[in-house]
């Protein structure tokens, strides 16, 4: 099997960082209160630290900024001149993605091209490869991935997948995009026999039932579990920000002049008050209760229904950010038994 | 636990109370709970995993709380002052609470993120807190314990980063604004940012634009900083929220360090002390005016 | 060519911008950086006002209204006192330089009080350089207001 050493993936990330790409991976965070690495463009290949587990914030950022310009409009006697972002015109390549981001991006990709499709989203999309480390145990007890039709070595979303084994890793090609990589620097990698695809991190069998979950959600908009599990919740939507999976954006113009302006799309979230609010005042999702469920019914429901896709992907990351102490698969299960309960 | 949980089933069945705000375990540590039946309410605990401020169920904007009745709420000292703020701000009245108040030990720093081992170390607000025992509650628990200690306390932050030269102080904090996504967690969470509507949702005229590039996040953390001038606890409910780890205690505890120092005013659990941006003295310093 | 730099003034009606106005009809010289934005009163210029003047272009800001025990609504200076003493804390702390804002008393007699700190102003502000507020694409771009 093909595989790259620990050395090697570095110095695959120093090839393509001087070759001109930009190469996004985990890295420290300097000056930040919080331990750990988050997915950051690199300046140079020894900052890359695959070491140090799950990134807090999710991928999602490199293909969905968390502010993005449109287009740039101006205003001549009764000409309005309209200029679009330039494409990106440098490769990007993703280093140590872990499998739950590389899936969410997948999942995004259904709903970026469905009834419209979103250009700025898929030139990102076009313009990079993603290579993913895949994990050897869950983070921690906030994960799930195994039980939403993932695993810790899922290959949703990667361009490559790497599996962790002693000093390197297994190579998987996954997709062209993937096998290009590989050919371009076809120095980084070698064959070993001695490893077999068969050494992945196993997927643990699925502690909830989604079927279940998607019918009794189907039929329970109004229950006394929103309410019940609502309670906590601030509504702050860090849940949505550290989501691989949520895409919701807000579009706003920012006028330079009466003359000239930028109208851009920035990042926002289903779990605010002011999300569904009108300019009447009036606000159909009028307490958290109705947010909470929104949150879950359109990952688990909606979204399945329309795309064949959980828009979830166990990552955890929301249990892990809520100051609140939220916890999805808790609410996952008690919905599972509440289905079991029904059925 | 025991005198919290007695106390808790009695005010449940003897007073005109139908909910106590308290903490009680989940798979995942602690974290808040809504006791409505004395059975509920033998699942509270207290003990130094009790990062949250529970003051903020009690604001205006959470309609879902108010919705279940008149609440006793377990405060922390930390607590007791938001609890202050919001009836000094007229958002609730002494009387529509009751005030469970525990002898805080001092609380655990929380660490949200994976792969971290769990050492213990204390909250960097606890280290130098101004005020562990509440003095506004009707009930006072807890057992008195040492002064949290070790460690570097908040002051000593905000004075590390004001010895700091002034282009490197602005590195620093230009580098943990930008990592901000304007999600606003650091306000829903917060105890004392009860406005209906935030001046950073008005759009008629825009003073703060809402797009997290520079130029917005500048605004909105030098304007919610300033809003809690002399209202801050120091809870640290804002940084503990922000998903992209801004150290949003720092920039807070630099301007109660301020208020205190211009205006010899330091937030207590007083709820009828006078706000020192509302007041004044004619003979306030004016050291920078020409 | 020379950094010249814009300089915004956020008067108070009944005192400065009376003052300024003095200064004008006297037919002082002085710098002419400064656009001068009236308002009722300094307990009516939040600091909000100032972070906006950076942010569209702003190299430096006057704020001024009346003296101590002048104020046409009591007291509204003494508040705006309180305001901008914790404001300029805060510029300071985060690093933006708080030379860029002036704030002084000038009264409606003092025409060449407002000269002066006009003058001086526009020498400070030259000296400290831009301020761009350039948000650039992506707000990528630089807010440098660091000395």
């Amino acid at each position: 099997m093909r595989v790259i050493s620990d050395a090697d993936l570095r110095g695959l990330a120093a090839d393509l960082l001087a070759a001109g790409s930009t190469v996004w991976g985990p890295a420290r965070v300097p000056g930040s209160p919080r331990p750990g690495v988050e997915y950051r463009p690199l300046r140079e290949a020894a900052e890359l630290d695959l070491g140090a587990g799950l990134p807090f914030l999710p991928l999602k950022q490199v293909f969905l900024p968390p502010t993005e310009p449109l287009f740039w409009w101006e205003r001549k006697g009764t000409e309005v001149r309209l200029v679009p972002p330039a494409p990106p015109n440098r490769r990007v390549v993703v280093i140590g993605a872990r499998p739950c981001d590389a899936a969410g991006a997948d999942a995004m990709d259904r709903v970026m091209g469905w009834d419209y499709r979103d250009e700025l989203w898929f030139a990102r999309r076009d313009a990079a490869t993603v290579v993913t480390v895949a994990c050897e145990r869950p983070a921690d007890e906030a994960c799930f991935c195994s039980d939403v039709g993932l695993g810790p070595s899922h290959p949703r979303g990667s361009d490559l997948l790497l599996i962790p084994h002693p000093g390197g890793y297994a190579v998987e090609e996954v997709t062209a995009k993937g096998r290009e990589l590989v050919a371009a620097f076809p120095h980084r990698f070698r064959e070993d026999e001695q490893v077999t695809p068969g050494e992945t991190a196993a997927a643990g069998p699925p502690r909830i039932d989604l079927a279940g979950v998607q019918r009794w959600l189907a039929d329970h908009f109004e229950d006394e579990t929103w309410n019940e599990v609502a309670l906590r919740c601030h509504g702050c939507g860090a849940c949505a920000s550290v989501c691989p999976a949520c895409h919701c954006f807000d579009i706003v113009d920012e006028p330079d002049s009466l003359l000239a302006g930028t109208r851009r799309r920035n990042w926002d979230s289903c779990q605010t008050s002011r999300f569904t609010v009108h300019a009447s005042g009036h606000n159909p999702r009028e307490g958290q209760h109705a947010r909470v469920r929104q949150r879950v019914v359109h990952k688990f429901q909606v979204f399945p229904r329309r795309f064949g896709r959980l828009l979830c992907t166990g990552c955890g990351r929301c249990t892990r950010a809520c100051p609140a102490g939220q916890d999805l698969f808790e609410i996952l299960t008690l919905v599972s038994e509440r289905a079991l309960e029904t059925s | 636990m025991r005198e919290l949980r007695e106390l808790a089933v009695r005010l449940l069945e003897t007073s005109d109370v139908q909910v106590v705000i308290g903490w009680e375990e989940s798979r995942r540590g602690v974290r808040p709970a809504f006791a409505q039946t004395p059975a509920e309410a033998e699942r509270l605990v207290f003990d130094q995993r009790c990062v949250h401020n529970l003051a903020a169920y009690l604001h205006p904007r959470r309609k879902h709380i108010r919705g279940l009745g008149r609440p006793a709420v377990v405060v922390k000292g930390c607590d007791a002052r938001a609890v202050a703020g919001l009836i000094r701000d007229n958002q609730l009245r002494r009387e529509d609470v009751v005030l469970i108040g525990v002898r805080c030990p001092g609380v655990w720093a929380e660490n949200k993120a994976e792969g971290q081992p769990g050492n213990r170390r204390w909250a960097e607000r606890c280290v130098s807190c101004p005020q562990r025992t509440p003095t506004l509650c009707d009930y006072l628990i807890g057992e008195d314990s040492p002064e949290p200690s070790g460690g570097p306390g908040l002051e000593a932050q905000v004075e590390r980063i004001q010895a700091l030269p002034m282009a490197e102080r602005w590195a620093f904090w230009s580098s943990a604004f930008e990592r901000c996504v304007r999600c606003y967690a650091c306000r829903e969470i917060c105890p004392l940012c009860f406005c209906e509507r935030c001046l950073a949702d008005k759009s008629m005229p825009q003073w703060i634009e809402s797009s997290p590039h520079r130029r917005g996040n500048l605004a909105w953390h030098l304007a919610r900083a300033l809003h809690l001038a002399g209202r801050c606890v120091g809870c640290g409910e804002c940084e503990r929220a922000c998903p992209a780890g801004i150290p949003l205690s720092i920039l807070n505890a630099r301007l109660q360090q301020s208020v205190r120092e211009r205006f010899e005013f330091v937030v207590s659990d007083d709820p009828v002390a006078p706000s020192p941006i509302g007041e004044f003295r004619v003979d306030d310093g004016q050291e920078f005016i020409r | 060519m020379a950094f010249q730099p814009k300089i915004t003034a956020f008067v108070c009606n009944w005192c400065t911008y009376t003052g300024a106005d003095l200064a004008g009809t006297s037919r002082l010289q002085m710098a002419p950086e400064v656009r001068i934005i009236r308002l009722p009163c300094t307990g009516r210029i939040d600091p909000l006002f100032v972070i906006k003047a950076f942010e569209r272009g702003a190299d430096g800001v006057i704020v001024s209204g009346c003296h101590p025990a002048d104020c046409h609504y009591n007291s509204g200076n003494y508040h705006a006192r309180r305001r901008f003493a914790i404001f300029r804390d805060l510029l300071d702390f985060v690093g933006l330089d708080p030379r860029r804002v002036i704030f002084s008393w000038v009264s409606a007699s003092e025409g060449g009080k407002w000269r002066d700190i006009v003058d001086s102003a526009a020498a400070t502000i030259r000296e400290l350089g831009p301020c761009r507020a350039d948000t650039g694409d992506e707000g990528r771009g630089r807010l440098a207001c660091a000395s």
